[in-house]
């Protein structure tokens, strides 16, 4: 599987997570999500969503749904489960210890 | 967690598997919505559709690739891609319809034939009691120098009941004894099967019965007071049509009325493998059976008449249970000197009695089975051949996919699919084939009193076994052509359609002609083992030790029980009397003669015991034994036994006049190797025992089966040494069956209710002895050996033919510059015989050896059958050299021409 190389692993998860905690959307919108987000800090190519979300859904952390959007077309919309909320917090606060240590470290001087 | 997981999971992994191309549709659907959108969007700023069109599928970087990955994704790629596997397997398997066909024959004969034998195996070793937790149930025996599996007296069961504490519970049963069965009042009595067992025989056992109740421990405390009887399902089935009030009905049994209480379960056909009793009755009750006449059942140590099972308490080993049995013989030979001395007692498992030594028929069933796996291997190593060349016709599809990117381990997964498929047709086909074996093998008709089952069936154990052996063999044919193939050099794979043997060829051959060298040497060990047994069974007819012909085709045979219409010796002396004098005086019959048993009948001969006159026995040995029969003065002249000194048995050697008997040359030479038998004595039981005169000497006889080698034999008159179950013997000049209806009316007169058992002609058993029996032991192991030859011929045959394609361009270069046929004949050729000296070699060791254990196991001989080497190698080169002969002949046909071409 393409790992995405300009995100630090298990990273895209975590945003797309996060992304559909705030509401459900849909692949072109959860792109279009990560591109304004994060600007051009986190450059997430558009070929590694697609099998990161289907494995979310595998994982049972989000559900997939076919609904109308608002130009009328079919489109398939993730929302979050309660798995997936839980599986948040847990990445979320990972996330936030890893950063924490790193930070910490970066700013050693260097006596 | 793990349960709610599931819950949001499941129903997607099973829509990736059962709606596998609505979720590719919805796949592509949000790939194509995504698209679009990008699109939009370029043109939006401004690129023309196509351009757009470009960078959108760039920025997705692979298209086909994402797919795959979102595949992957779904956790069922391993399913969903065994299902394309096999898919492809079927389609790739029916482009080759006749080479699939055939390695399906192939695996189906390999795995039908082991089946087999494996079900035999399963019968006659494997499969346990039909009671609950059956690996408790241990068998006690009782030992003397002589006899290893020796049976109890009533009075050791008890004992062995009381004083052992091993067990939760110590049960005994008789032998099946024949019984006559009257329905209803006034009929004549039917032969059924019952055995007397101990009170608390179901209880121990842990069988309930569906309808009624079971023995009470107390029901056989009393002798003859409790006429209880448990019927079997079968007996209940077919002589009481199923009758739920049949229990509390009154049944009679060899003529005193029974009260039945219950009928066993359908679970429960006993503990025989070759016969199911039809009821069960207190060994209290004894009296009113075929005990042995001569001893008092209750009460005579040395009348040993019960088998005795135990259940082993939990937690109690083997070793526990033995030491315990052990101390209790030695006490009860201190104290019963005169029934118990030098005897000892043992505790075997259910496999240590199925698997003991005297016993042939799961030897049979040992040989057959390591014989039906030679021919396994034989077929697995053959379609492994076939596979191979298969896989190398394909080696540019192979190269191709692995350069296109296909995984290896994908590959082979991929060519074991088709294995697998190959060998699970293979393996249906196979359970066909082994139906049809067991078939036959349940076809042999047993000429015995009560009816025997041929318990072979292919039972769950069976069928699991069989398909393990196809998955196995799927693995063995398959795994080598895929490791191999896969190994290919992508570049001249790509090139030619074939895969260039240049530098690799000589390893991979090497495999192929092992496999032919292997099949060779297998089929000529099964060759020579069913041309041994046949040999070996043959030859145990020549030696004049059976009955002549002139004689077993014209005598009829039936056997009589008085003791089913409940004579006593008084009466029974008198039937015989008048029935041997009428029967005498049928037209036709010109001598008639009374037996036990006659030579080679199914039920064993008696044991006599005895001390020849003026012989010191050694000091722990109280008497010698011999198989012994009663006889009349009819005896030797109707079956054509020959006198060879002395006098036989003469109507004068009456109950009054004084006691002799007849012995066999084998038993005359025994004990007087220097000297005349007749005139000697012997004592019967022991040093102070009766004097019996030896009055003359026959010639040695098979007694039991055509393997005897010279036994010693006792006869004695009849008169003298009275038997209650006798065989009438008439001969006559025709066909002996016409004497039936007189022989009815004779037995009629005398009484209306006597039955008549067993009749039948002496041919009829003769040929069940010689003939049936060990003529389907020879006709399983010669198909094996033809099959397995069949098999070796195609092997050879194929590689020597794909040797000469493989080398087509090179044997045309040599014709056409100017090699002559017998040169390329040799050229081809050459390598072929090699293989069929090195297999021939390897399989007449392997025959060697084989030959070895038959002799050990089934013929008690010894040295090697010359001749069947003789005829066989010869034959087997012949037939081998023909199958490399043929297209080796067709390389000297290749056109020069054509051979120049053909790149």
């Amino acid at each position: 599987m393409s790992k995405p190389a300009d995100l630090v692993q298990g990273t895209l998860d975590l945003l797309l997570l996060k992304i559909l905690a705030l509401q459900p959307l849909h692949g072109w919108a959860i792109s279009l999500r990560l591109r304004s987000l994060s600007s051009d800090v986190l450059q997430v190519s558009e070929g590694s969503l697609y099998p990161a979300l289907h494995k979310l859904e595998q994982e049972g952390w989000i559900l997939a749904e076919w609904k109308q959007t608002e130009n009328n077309r079919r489109a398939k919309f993730y929302a979050l489960t309660r798995l997936g909320r839980r599986q948040l917090e847990a990445e979320a606060a990972n996330w936030q210890r890893l950063s924490a240590a790193i930070s910490y470290l970066v700013q050693l001087s260097e006596a | 967690m793990r349960l709610e997981h599931w819950r949001f999971t499941a129903p997607l992994r099973l829509r990736s598997i059962f709606r596998r191309g609505r979720v590719e549709d919805e796949m592509d659907e949000e790939l194509r919505f995504h698209l679009e959108h990008k699109i939009e969007e370029g043109i939006a700023e401004g690129l023309s559709p196509s351009e757009a069109r470009r960078q959108a599928l760039a920025a997705m970087g692979g298209l086909e690739q994402r797919k795959e990955e979102i595949r992957d994704a779904r956790r069922v790629h391993w399913l969903t891609d065994f299902v394309d596997d096999v898919r492809y397997a079927t389609r790739s398997l029916r482009r080759t319809p006749w080479l699939s066909a055939f390695i399906v024959v192939t695996i189906a004969v390999g795995i039908g034939m082991t089946a087999t034998p494996l079900s035999m195996l399963d019968a006659l070793i494997f499969r346990p009691y039909p009671v609950p937790h059956p690996g408790r149930v241990v068998t006690l025996v009782s030992t003397t120098r002589d006899e290893a599996y020796g049976d109890f007296s009533h009075a050791e069961y008890l004992d062995l009941r009381d004083h052992t504490k091993s067990y939760d519970g110590v049960v005994a049963s008789s032998t099946l004894l024949p019984v006559g069965f009257v329905a209803r009042p006034g009929e004549t009595p039917t032969v059924r099967g019952g055995q007397l067992v101990s009170g608390n025989y179901f209880r121990v056992l842990g069988v309930d019965p569906q309808i009624g109740r079971a023995f009470r421990d107390d029901e056989d405390q009393a002798p003859g007071r409790d006429a209880v009887v448990v019927l079997a399902p079968d007996f209940w089935r077919r002589d009481l049509g199923a009758d739920p009030a049949a229990v509390g009905r009154t049944i009679r049994l060899n003529g005193a009325d029974f009260t039945v209480i219950g009928v066993a379960p359908e679970s429960f056909p006993g503990m025989y493998i070759f016969s199911r009793p039809d009821f069960y009755v207190p060994l209290a009750m004894a009296k009113t059976f075929s005990t042995n006449p001569e001893k008092s059942f209750f009460a005579d140590r040395d009348d040993r008449e019960l088998a005795v099972r135990a259940r082993l308490k939990p937690g109690v080993s083997m070793l526990e249970a033995r030491n315990e049995l052990t101390t209790l013989a030695r006490n009860l030979a201190r104290e019963y000197p005169k029934s118990n001395r030098d005897r000892g007692a043992a505790v075997h498992t259910q496999f240590e009695m199925r698997t003991r030594g005297n016993d042939l028929n799961w030897k049979f069933g040992v040989i057959f089975t390591i014989l039906a796996l030679a021919v396994l291997l034989v077929a697995c190593t053959n379609v492994a051949g076939l596979l191979l060349s298969r896989v190398r016709s394909r080696t540019r599809e192979i190269a191709v996919r692995l350069a296109v990117g296909a995984g290896r381990s994908r590959l082979i997964r991929m060519l074991l699919t088709e294995s697998l498929v190959l060998a699970i047709l293979g393996g249906l086909a196979g359970v066909a084939v082994a139906y049809a074996g067991i078939h036959f093998m349940a076809s042999l008709s047993i000429p015995a009193e009560l009816p025997v089952k041929i318990p072979f069936r292919l039972d769950t154990r069976v069928l699991l076994a069989t398909v393990a052996l196809s998955l196995l063999s799927a693995l063995a044919c398959g795994l080598a052509p895929a490791l191999q193939s896969t190994r290919t050099n992508l570049v001249s794979g790509l090139k030619s359609s074939e895969a260039s043997d240049v530098e690799r060829g000589p390893r991979r051959l090497r495999g192929r002609s092992a496999l032919v060298v292997a099949q060779i040497a297998m089929s000529l060990m099964l060759l020579t083992a069913a041309f041994l047994m046949y040999r070996g069974f043959h030859n145990t007819l020549l030696d004049r030790m059976t009955i002549g012909q002139d004689a077993r085709d014209h005598i009829l045979m039936t056997r009589f029980d008085p003791r089913l219409v409940q004579y006593d010796a008084e009466q029974t002396r008198r039937f015989y009397r008048l029935l041997g004098e009428r029967a005498r005086q049928i037209p036709g019959v010109h001598s008639a003669a009374f037996t036990q048993d006659p030579p080679l009948a199914l039920d064993d001969p008696g044991v006599v015991a005895f001390v020849p006159d003026g012989f010191v026995m050694p000091r722990e040995r109280e008497a010698f034994t011999s198989l012994m029969d009663s006889i009349d003065e009819g005896y030797f002249e109707t079956l054509g036994i020959p006198i060879l000194r002395g006098r036989g048995i003469l109507a004068t050697d009456t109950a009054d006049s004084p006691r002799v008997a007849v012995v066999n040359e084998h038993f005359a030479r025994h004990y007087w190797p220097n000297g005349d038998a007749v005139g000697k004595r012997l004592r019967l039981d022991g040093a102070n025992g009766t004097p019996v005169e030896i009055v003359g000497v026959a010639q040695t006889m098979k007694y039991r089966d055509t393997f005897d080698r010279g036994i010693d034999f006792v006869y004695m008159p009849f008169s003298q040494h009275p038997a209650a179950r006798m065989v009438l013997l008439l001969r006559t000049d025709g066909d002996p069956l016409q004497l039936l209806p007189p022989v009815r009316g004779v037995v009629h007169g005398l009484d209306a209710n006597m039955p008549m058992l067993e009749t039948r002609t002496y041919a009829d058993l003769y040929r069940y002895a010689t003939v049936e029996g060990p003529g389907m032991a020879i006709k399983l192991v010669g198909t094996l050996g033809i099959v397995g030859l069949l098999l070796a011929i195609a092997g050879l045959y194929g590689l020597v033919a794909y040797n000469v394609s493989r080398r087509t361009r090179e044997i045309g270069i040599r014709i056409a510059i100017g090699a002559k046929p017998a040169d390329v004949i040799r050229l081809v050729m050459g390598k072929g015989l090699a293989l069929v000296a090195a297999g021939t070699a390897i399989g007449l060791a392997l025959g060697f050896g084989l030959e070895r254990l038959m002799n050990a196991m089934l013929f008690n001989a010894g040295g090697t059958d010359v001749m069947v080497y003789l005829m066989l190698v010869p034959a087997m080169v012949l037939v081998t050299m023909l199958a490399a002969y043929l297209p080796a002949r067709k390389a000297t046909r290749i056109p020069p021409t054509l051979a120049l071409r053909c790149e």
